[in-house]
């Protein structure tokens, strides 16, 4: 078992009977729930929508590299810089040496799974640039020196209260009753003298327009707004897979984004821009640039099998309804990407040998699968990465052993009825002798936190031949 | 650092075109967009409707005079302070009577100032689907609707475009040169404290929109364009 296998089986055992955890993000996602129920109210036909999503996305990633090609030229055409980079280092090194080139001290950060994904960030304070979340919630996240939580929502996990005692004790301010409004107010003041003194603005993107050569930037806050209308210099760090074909299927991404992501209609600011100022214009960076990042999608691509997984729009909406995610929490994935999306992305990009067992982070109920807005069969990816990781990782000899075993009990009618029949005198033998919860009860494993199992007198399939054929 | 990039370009594109060659089929998105949101009937009502919902305050005013009153009792509410403005010929009119209650900065004079209490503006129209406003850089700069704690829309009812579609594709004919292009949908805010929303995050906790005229019927054939036809060079 590989380390982070074991955190995971650690952090989730703690994380499941955490009831203040608990209950807050239970309160979270009720509140997300009622929202995304009344947003998908609003269209006349959402499965219309999810199928015309998925359908676009397929089309995109068929024609990814024309995609590509034509979003660069529009982008150069307008005097703005495309970058592109195989690997995490290379996208880093790229902003890193661009950042010493114009003499960069500070940076202004809108929030960005991909830089998250890369460590962007520590790369440029190893060089010296001091970087602000401007998001709230990865600005408290930083603050505390975590992972984001959600991909969404990167702080709710923590409690109004927590985050009061984080900025008195960091920002050197007294919130009152920790009231969410003047906790907002404060991190407002700090970051706005962050966003008028960086010289360099990096954002994410949630799509790349390849007709238009345009960049689609949703936020709620305004801080994306900030990030690239008032630094000298913006950074556009996403990965490939984000390029849609035409500016008119935003009519659809952006209202099915903003109401899987949160149950909004609409993202506030639903954003588009597509190089520096022009000679016209009396503000804005001066210099622009796009940095495309492969790290291991290309990988996905080339599987006929995984391709679907580059669909994802990173609206965290299969997390939110995510059994798993509910119970052991956004961080106990010890990965960038939480929830069953990133229990399929991590393994496929950062390696199926350390990260294969988050495949098994999952319950086999399909949830994700019917709220995925672009139609992802997430159950089926989850099952394809298991599958994947038992080929390719140290499988211990007991569990091979152990399902060779099971192969050949089920393989045949009469070993099968003969090994239910043998378990059940085993476990009822177990329990009548007193040895129930000690290491030779079978059952230990479920009655550890649960109630003992009435083991029925009859079998199924004793009483089917008594009952069944009436 | 250009030839890295260079190189990782082509090693990146071979591998898309090895993948989707393939037996990749070409899909084309089949569903039309009509069949997934509701049709849009009264295209005013819905605006109206919608920027409610989106916590945003909409003057609705019969002409000139009425506008200039409604931004007159919006400006009365603001603290003193400096007030930005679209140097453009349908805001001139109101210049005068700004001049007299406060300093106002015209965008021709350069960006917006941090400390500017409100910015008026224009924008290219209003989306009936979502209560959002199309607005771009050529709208003052991009600063205006992004760094003041205010921002104020002026602009006329057959502004309003049905859908979020119509938005897109008149952003497209009318403003190819704005190197910014915004849908606005209500002011600055968040949720990420235990999903309390509070308004006013990082950009203007006040999104106000004086609309003119009443006459709903022109709506949809007919957009005003907004660009700043007489626009200096800053650079």
């Amino acid at each position: 078992m590989s380390t982070a296998a074991q955190e995971f089986l650690q952090q989730a055992e703690i994380k499941a009977s955490d009831l203040e955890h608990r209950a807050l993000i239970q309160r979270g996602m009720a509140s997300y729930e009622s929202a995304f129920d009344k947003g998908r109210a609003r269209f006349a036909d959402w499965e219309a929508a999810r199928a015309r999503l998925s359908q676009i996305k397929e089309e995109a990633l068929a024609s990814l590299g024309q995609n590509l090609v034509e979003f660069e030229k529009r982008i150069v055409e307008r005097g703005g810089q495309v970058h592109w980079a195989e690997t995490a280092e290379q996208a880093n090194d790229y902003v890193v040496e661009l950042a010493r080139a114009r003499g960069v001290k500070t940076v202004v950060k809108s929030k960005s799974m991909v830089t998250e994904e890369i460590h962007l960030a520590p790369a440029l304070e190893k060089a010296g640039v001091t970087v602000w979340e401007t998001d709230l919630g990865e600005f408290i996240v930083q603050l505390r020196q975590e992972r984001p939580y959600h991909i969404v929502t990167p702080a709710m996990h923590l409690s109004r209260y927590q985050i009061a005692e984080l900025f008195r004790e960091k920002l050197g301010e007294n919130v009152e009753d920790a009231d969410p409004a003047k906790l907002v107010a404060a991190a407002r003041v700090a970051l706005r003298k962050a966003f008028f003194s960086a010289e360099m603005g990096i954002s994410g993107a949630n799509f790349l327009v390849a007709d238009t050569g345009m960049v689609a930037l949703s936020t709620n806050e305004g801080n994306g707004r900030l990030t690239t209308s008032i630094p000298p210099i913006h950074v556009v760090v996403t990965g490939i897979e984000k390029v849609i074909p035409r500016l008119s299927d935003l009519a659809v991404f952006w209202p099915m984004l903003a109401t899987s992501g949160t149950g909004q209609p609409i993202t506030t600011y639903s954003t588009l821009v597509r190089g520096p100022r022009t000679k016209k214009e009396n503000d804005g960076p001066r210099e622009f640039h796009v940095v495309l990042v492969d790290n291991g999608r290309t990988g996905l691509l080339g599987n006929a099998e995984t391709q679907e997984v580059l669909k994802c729009i990173r609206c965290g909406a299969c997390l939110n309804i995510c059994p798993i995610f509910r119970h052991v929490g956004g961080h106990t994935y010890g990965a960038i990407y939480p929830g069953p999306i990133g229990s399929i992305f991590t393994p496929r990009t950062a390696g199926l040998r350390e990260w294969g067992h988050l495949s098994y982070a999952c319950s086999l109920c399909n949830a994700c699968k019917g709220v995925c807005p672009v139609k992802i069969d997430l159950p089926k990816q989850l099952l394809l990465a298991r599958r994947d990781f038992v080929a390719t990782a140290n499988v211990k000899p007991a569990e091979r052993a152990g399902f060779a075993g099971f192969r050949w009990a089920t393989a045949s009618a009469r070993r099968f009825r003969w090994i239910g029949w043998l378990g059940g005198k085993v476990a009822s033998t177990v329990r009548s002798i007193g040895l129930s919860g000690t290491s030779f009860d079978p059952t230990r494993a479920w009655t550890k936190y649960r109630a003992p199992i009435e083991f029925p007198r009859q079998t199924f399939r004793a009483w089917w031949r008594s009952n069944g054929k009436r | 650092m250009a030839n890295a990039s260079a190189i990782a370009r082509e090693s990146i594109l071979l591998r898309i075109t090895r993948a989707n060659a393939r037996g990749r089929r070409v899909p084309s998105a089949k569903i039309p967009p009509q069949a997934i949101f509701p049709p849009i009937h009264d295209v005013r009502a819905r605006f109206l409707h919608e920027s409610a919902g989106n916590l945003m305050e909409v003057f609705e005013t019969a002409d000139l005079s009425e506008s200039a009153t409604a931004l007159e009792s919006v400006l009365r509410s603001l603290p003193a302070g400096e007030i930005y403005v679209q140097d453009h010929p349908d805001l001139a009119c109101f210049l005068a009577d700004l001049k007299r209650s406060r300093p106002v900065r015209l965008s021709s004079q350069g960006a917006i100032a941090e400390n500017s209490q409100a910015a008026l503006t224009l924008a290219h129209a209003f989306v009936a689907q979502s209560g959002s406003i199309l607005s771009s850089s050529m709208c003052g700069g991009r600063g205006a609707s992004i760094v003041p704690p205010c921002h104020i829309v002026y602009g006329r009812a057959e502004q309003i475009v049905p859908e979020i579609d119509d938005a897109l594709a008149l952003a497209q004919r009318q403003v190819p040169e704005a190197s910014y292009i915004g849908l606005i949908s209500g002011s600055s805010r968040t949720a990420d404290i235990e999903k309390i929303l509070v308004q006013g995050a990082h950009g203007p906790r006040r999104l106000v929109v004086i609309l003119e005229g009443q006459d709903p019927d022109f709506a949809v054939s007919r957009n005003r364009v907004n660009t700043v036809e007489s626009a200096e060079t800053f650079d």
